[in-house]
């Protein structure tokens, strides 16, 4: 969270697991402030359009808050349940008519928020040119379509006509390219 | 599978890149679960993904977080026993969950008003149609009845014209029948057109006859009884009869005799008895 522009209080994941499943709401405010630039981030650019990413940022979070009695620390990390959640939320968002509506106004009225525009124009985002160095293009892609266009490895496989094994494997080694760039900048 | 194999088939980084499907990704929770090996793989791949995450942060609009803090405030239910607060807070859930609805849960309440109401509709047209059906029954009876008494009524004044028609006509002489000693209570009159030979009674009182027995009437001309038809009793004491036709008589008289009529009179059963006034 190098990113935030205020000072926020932060909590060990453990502390906020701890209070969540006791049922304390005012440690949202601090769960969504360590989370929501990260979530919205990536709901953003699945739906791209900020209206319909709100809308599913607070649907997501609801969600989280009334649901939290389901996640399981032993299964995974708390950040990963929530993107999870989110990711889920975008996906049914853009899958509906109503989406379809919107995105065609949208096409027609104004520019939409599209892939990386936002992000690299702004100076605290300089890292993703770093990591465009470090990813080849069909890596990137890959990792791309997934993350923040919602499709899964086969309909990936379909619709690029890339065999489902090739996109395993590039997806695979664009998370390992991933973890070893964060590890050397940490 | 091994849990060096699993982990190096790529699903955990196909797992946090978000390419597996719902059950792809139980079945690696459920691996992550079971071995700490396999964990520890996943939450380095997840934390990988969730850098670059970070990576694309967007700050949301600040009026987001207010709006889903207040949401969730909202939704927890409160423990104050304060009758006003309490109310303030039903007020205020109400408002927040009006701020907040998404078209679909407009058009989820709409879609519920609207069946509600057609509901409502159904029963409210049913309840009208069942009433105009029975009222429509009723109605009909009413006319079906109204039409049973009009003819009945009709072919009474049918009767009582064609009876007034009798006795207003010249051309019929009335013979009144008068009870003989046995009957003397009993008497009938006989309305005879000898032009045109018709002959009709008109029963006044008569007693009524034994099971098995009918009365008949005969016209005797020179002493001689000619069968005159069978008398129907009937409750209408106003009916006119029309019987055989008879072309000279000059006496008329009823007897009882068995159903159906005899050849000859059963003068010991002669009732009533009466001449033709020349």
């Amino acid at each position: 969270m190098t990113n935030q522009q205020q000072p926020i209080l932060k909590l060990s994941e453990e502390e906020l697991v701890e209070r969540l499943r006791a049922r304390d709401a005012s440690v949202v405010s601090v769960l969504y402030d360590m989370y929501s630039p990260a979530l919205y981030g990536v709901v953003l650019q699945i739906v791209k359009i900020e209206e319909t990413a709100e809308d599913v940022l607070q649907e997501a979070f609801v969600k989280i808050w009334n649901s939290f009695e389901s996640y399981d620390a032993s299964k995974g990390r708390l950040f990963t349940w929530m993107l999870n959640i989110c990711r889920n939320q975008a996906i049914d968002a853009i899958r509906s008519r109503q989406h379809r509506v919107n995105t065609k106004t949208e096409d027609i009225e104004g520019p939409q928020v599209s892939g990386f525009s936002a992000a690299e124009f702004k100076p605290e985002y300089i890292g993703v040119r770093d990591i465009v160095d470090n990813l080849n293009p069909e890596q990137k892609q890959v990792i791309d379509l997934m993350y923040f266009e919602g499709l899964s490895q086969s309909e990936i496989a379909e619709a690029y006509d890339i065999p489902l094994g090739t996109v395993k494997t590039r997806a695979r080694s664009a998370v390992k390219v991933l973890a070893r760039f964060f590890k050397g900048r940490a | 599978m091994h849990n060096e194999d699993y982990i190096a088939s790529g699903v955990l980084e196909l797992y946090a890149a978000g390419g597996l499907s719902l059950a792809e990704r139980e079945e690696v929770e459920r691996r992550a679960a079971a071995s700490p090996e396999i964990r520890k793989a996943l939450d380095e791949a997840c934390m990988a993904m969730e850098e670059y995450a970070v990576l694309h942060a967007v700050q949301p609009r600040p009026e987001l977080k207010n709006r889903i803090l207040d949401q969730i405030n909202a939704s927890i239910p409160t423990h104050t026993s304060e009758p006003d607060t309490a109310h303030n807070n039903v007020t205020q859930l109400l408002y927040e969950e009006d701020k907040a609805a998404s078209p679909y849960r407009w058009m989820f309440a709409a879609s519920i008003v609207l069946f509600l109401l057609s509901g409502w509709m159904s029963f409210h047209f049913y309840t009208k149609w069942q009433q105009a059906e029975q009222k429509l029954a009723t109605v009909t009876a009413d006319q079906e009845l109204l039409a049973q008494n009009f003819k009945n009524t009709s072919f009474q004044l049918q009767q009582q014209e064609q009876k007034l028609a009798i006795l207003q006509d010249p051309a019929f002489k009335p013979v009144k029948l008068k009870g003989v000693e046995a009957h003397p209570d009993a008497s009938l009159q006989v309305y005879w057109n000898p032009q045109q030979q018709q002959v009709y009674v008109n029963v006044v009182k008569l007693p009524a006859p034994p099971a098995g027995k009918q009365y008949q009437l005969w016209a005797l001309k020179d002493g001689q009884p000619i069968d005159a038809g069978m008398i129907e009793i009937s409750g209408n004491k106003g009916t006119m009869q029309q019987m055989k036709n008879i072309g000279a008589a000059q006496a008329f008289a009823v007897t009882l005799e068995p159903v159906g009529g005899s050849k000859v009179p059963t003068l010991e059963q002669l009732t009533v008895i009466g001449n033709v006034e020349s």
